[in-house]
């Protein structure tokens, strides 16, 4: 679906989802809001964007990280060379012409991967509470606060859990249908 | 005895390592655990024989007294002593008989978990975990009979024996639990004193038919019998260790095991004798009628193990004395003749007993074997079998009112045992004969040794009774009666009657051998009787369940999203109409009408939103209407939930009507064009179920707002969520915290659903074509 106004709208909206979504899912605790709603507001950002611009354009711009790297020399200590892998991905438009074997490096994330993180985070937040002799799930609190964001503390982790699963559920079920 | 356990499932496991580091080497750290175990249970056997039963605890549901109970009484001590015993010789033939093989490391895994869970099974003194063991041995049994899994038949004589054995695995276990119920325990030992109790309960019969149904099932029983045969498809060693001396003497066992606790009331007693006694002339009779080595072996095993299940059900004393004898007699001899045939198999390529003649002179030492196993067999005097013949009929002709049935029985079955015992052990090997049947290698020391020594064990046995094994039997006895026991076995008991009678089945025995080939001729016009059999029935039973099965998942599983509904709705709506009907509170609307009067202006605006809304919907003949309607009903309710101080839930339901219209749209123009094809009663049938739907719906909430809602519950949650959760937002607060599981559980299912959407929709399939 081809609308130029949508599409440029949604290109300078998306950020501005993703700050909302996010302050929604922190609020969430001591106001409307929360890990799901959160996910879902930031998902329908992406969903627009894939309605605007194809799932290809949305998996180009968001999902996919460009790294630039050459292969290990021999003799070369394991530090040093990440050490200017790291430098050559940061400038890495400086030093492309210089490098010539310098390759283009891919690395995709799967909507999968989120869902798993998000489960993974929201299954160990309660973990916390077994190390601590005390039963599954478990919750722990932080003494102090962080301006906007709030009282940091286990149940926290485990909404940003449930955020990103939302998100990449939704991401996940988005492609499959718009993919052909 | 845990220990011994514990070895033995790190062993199975640890085999198929074992075969990569050692190649063909496997056999003897294979062949050393049942060996070790072997001696650790002989090192017991003093304090066992002194009267002592060892007892071994380990916890496991202490709270249900379901335990990890070991109990090591003289009737498990044989039973355990044959296992590891015979156990240590299979794994020795094994490692001949399958050299080579490439699977052979997986074959010692399946071999010793079942080793293991046969032990597991005679020393457990839980009746639950005698359960899970008697379970174990059906699946590893399984595992073995399909070990040629290259072939159909196989495959299919495995999935016989699991589909039998495993359904009277479930029954014994409803049995086992009535059991349980009944003595009020799970506790072997404790079980062991209140046989009154569990006799007398009014749960004895359903109890006592399980567990029958669960022994019968596994010792191959008519009318189960038809597994047994067709599990000769397995490998020999296997055919001999699980289909002849161990697994299927684990329903005798069982029966042995119980006879204390259930035993000596008429039905048990019937019921065991008839079941029994038709077995053994059945078996008998089929054992005549086949020339496959392996199909004569199971059919007398059938015959024997009806026999000692008779046995058992005479329950007088010298009954199960002469029942444990018989047992280890059988097992001797009818191990080394599984192994015997095993040999010949793979020596010669056939296991057909009219193409197989002389083999003494290539086989010397097989054929000493047999010849050993068969006089023990056939009862001839030196012989461990003799002994056990003898009392067996002894036994049965006590004074009772059955005594010449249960005679005949007997003396049926030795007249058949006595012919095969000649057919396998002289006709087989001794016979002259001017064309030997040739062999494709010579015999091997891995594979006649094991015979050699079990039919050398039958030998020795029988000529020093007393000394070797008459104690460790008095126990086993004494474990079925629960009283002590004095008898000796002896080999010569004078000329006498039994003697006689000894002499005349060796004498009609050699008859039916001579004449086989004419039984054989006269028996095939019965062949038409066994389209009645058990093994078709079997057969039928399966075919019609799988059609049965097929068809009501065709009708069920139809693939329309639409009758998948409706069925959830149809359900949720009779099973609450169902309770409300019966004896839930009648609606009073009467003094609830002025309440119409408070009603807002902007709730009726949302209402006249709604309704025209809907029945727009029903006429909507295009998709992007149908879903901007739905868009239009959700945001309404959206607006509701609002109105009535819900924002969270508002929020989510928002946010889920703007997803789905969205994702909608994304898909709506890969749809085929909106046609509408079926009729208009059907839209009428999905209308009227809607109706029905909201009308449920409408009266459950107008009941339960009849009554004031004064649950614990909210006021909990309103004082705690600050206090404890840290937080304001109650629902936000009950969603992480308080019931954190239930929300981890949720978007488990969410991911599932995720990945479940992604298969379904990668899946192209063609039209027609399933999944």
């Amino acid at each position: 679906m081809k609308t130029v106004i949508l599409a440029t709208a949604i290109r300078i909206l998306i950020p501005i989802f993703i700050i909302f979504s996010v302050y929604t899912l922190f609020r969430g605790h001591n106001h409307p809001g929360g890990g799901f709603i959160g996910g879902l507001i930031g998902a329908i950002a992406f969903v627009f964007h894939t309605m605007t611009h194809g799932p290809h354009q949305t998996v180009n711009t968001f999902l996919k990280i460009n790294l630039y790297g050459y292969p290990r020399q021999p003799n070369q200590s394991r530090s040093l060379y990440l050490m200017r892998m790291m430098r050559v991905n940061v400038w890495r438009r400086r030093r492309l012409a210089r490098h010539p074997q310098l390759k283009e490096r891919m690395i995709r994330i799967e909507p999968i991967y989120i869902i798993a993180t998000g489960l993974l985070l929201a299954a160990t937040s309660g973990v916390a509470g077994l190390i601590a002799g005390q039963p599954f799930m478990h919750a722990f609190w932080a003494d102090f606060y962080i301006p906007i964001l709030g009282k940091p503390g286990t149940p926290i982790l485990f909404d940003i859990g449930v955020y990103l699963l939302v998100i990449g559920v939704v991401l996940k079920i988005t492609f499959v249908m718009s993919e052909e | 005895m845990f220990l011994a356990i514990l070895a033995g499932f790190l062993f199975a496991f640890a085999a198929p390592l074992l075969y990569r580091w050692l190649g063909k080497w496997v056999y003897v750290p294979m062949a050393l655990l049942p060996f070790s175990i072997f001696a650790y249970l002989l090192t017991l056997t003093p304090s066992v024989l002194g009267g002592d039963n060892l007892g071994e605890v380990q916890q496991w549901a202490p709270s249900l007294n379901i335990n990890l109970h070991f109990y090591l009484d003289g009737l498990s001590l044989l039973f355990a002593l044959l296992i590891t015993g015979f156990g240590t010789l299979i794994m020795l033939y094994a490692g001949g008989y399958l050299k080579g093989h490439p699977l052979l490391g997986r074959f010692y895994l399946y071999l010793t978990l079942f080793m293991t869970a046969m032990l597991g099974l005679v020393l457990a003194g839980n009746i639950i975990s005698l359960f899970v063991f008697w379970e174990l041995t059906s699946i590893s049994s399984y595992l073995l009979i399909g070990f040629g899994h290259d072939k159909e038949s196989s495959r299919a004589s495995a999935l016989q024996a699991l589909l039998v054995t495993g359904l009277g695995g479930l029954a014994l276990m409803a049995g086992l639990i009535l059991v349980g119920m009944a003595g009020d325990t799970y506790t072997l030992s404790e079980l062991l004193e209140r046989g009154d109790m569990v006799t007398n309960h009014a749960l004895y019969l359903p109890a006592l038919v399980l567990v029958l149904l669960g022994a019968f099932t596994k010792s191959a029983q008519f009318p189960f019998h038809f597994w047994l045969p067709n599990a000769m498809a397995a490998p020999t060693p296997v055919s001999a260790y699980l289909h002849s001396a161990t697994m299927v003497k684990a329903g005798v066992y069982l029966l042995a095991r119980l006879t204390p606790v259930m035993g000596g009331t008429d039905e048990w007693q019937y019921t065991l004798m008839i079941v029994g006694g038709i077995t053994t002339v059945l078996g008998a009779l089929l054992a005549v009628q086949h020339t496959d080595l392996k199909a004569i072996l199971a059919y007398t095993t059938i015959s024997a193990l009806g026999l000692l299940v008779t046995m058992t059900g005479v329950g007088t004393a010298p009954a199960l004395e002469a029942m444990v004898v018989f047992l280890l007699a059988h097992a001797l001899y009818k191990g080394t003749f599984f192994l015997v045939a095993g040999n010949v198999d793979h020596a010669t390529g056939t296991r057909d007993l009219t193409q197989l003649t002389g083999l003494s002179g290539s086989m010397r030492y097989t054929a000493i074997a047999a010849l050993l196993a068969g006089m023990s067999m056939a009862g001839l005097l030196p012989f461990f079998g003799f002994i056990g013949k003898e009392l067996v009929y002894e036994a049965t002709l006590e004074e009772s009112p059955f005594r010449w049935m249960l005679f005949a029985i007997s003396f049926f079955s030795g007249m058949v045992f006595v012919a095969v015992a000649i057919a396998l052990g002289f006709g087989l090997f001794w016979q002259r004969s001017a064309k030997p049947t040739p062999l494709l290698h010579p015999d091997k020391a891995l594979l006649y040794l094991p015979p050699v020594i079990l039919s050398i064990t039958g030998l020795v046995f029988g000529l020093l009774p007393g000394f070797l094994v008459t104690p460790l039997l008095r126990r086993s006895a004494e474990a079925m009666l629960g009283v002590e026991q004095v008898f000796e076995l002896a080999l010569w008991h004078g000329f006498n009657l039994v003697l006689g009678l000894s002499l005349l089945t060796i004498a009609l025995g050699y008859v039916v051998y001579r004449f086989s080939n004419r039984l054989q001729a006269y028996a095939t016009r019965f062949n038409g009787l066994y389209r009645y059999g058990p093994a078709n029935l079997y057969q039928l039973s399966l075919k019609g369940f799988l059609a049965g099965v097929t068809k009501i998942t065709a009708s069920i599983q139809n693939g329309y999203l639409r009758s998948y509904i409706a069925a959830i709705v149809l359900t949720h709506i009779t099973l609450i109409m169902l309770s409300l009907w019966k004896d839930g509170p009648r609606l009073e609307l009467a003094n609830r009408l002025p309440e119409l009067a408070q009603l807002r202006m902007y709730e009726v605006v949302l209402l006249l939103m709604i309704v025209p809304a809907l029945i727009f919907l029903f006429k909507s003949r295009s998709r992007l209407t149908s879903i901007a309607i739905m868009g239009i009903i959700g945001y309404s309710i959206a607006l509701f939930y609002i109105l009535f101080g819900a924002p969270d839930v508002a929020a989510t339901q928002l946010l889920i009507e703007t997803l789905t219209v969205v994702i909608f749209v994304l898909i709506l123009h890969k749809l085929p064009a909106f046609r509408y094809l079926s009729h208009a009663s059907e839209r009428y049938k999905y209308i009227l179920l809607s109706l029905a739907f909201g009308a449920m719906m409408t009266y459950v909430i107008l009941i339960v707002k009849q009554y004031p809602l004064d649950s614990e519950l909210k006021a909990y949650y309103g004082e705690n969520s600050y206090l404890l959760g840290q937080g304001r937002n109650i629902v936000n607060v009950i969603l992480v915290d308080f019931r954190a599981l239930d929300t981890l559980g949720e978007i488990v299912v969410l991911a599932v659903a995720a990945i479940g959407i992604l298969a379904m929709l990668k899946l192209r399939m063609q039209k027609g074509e399933k999944p």
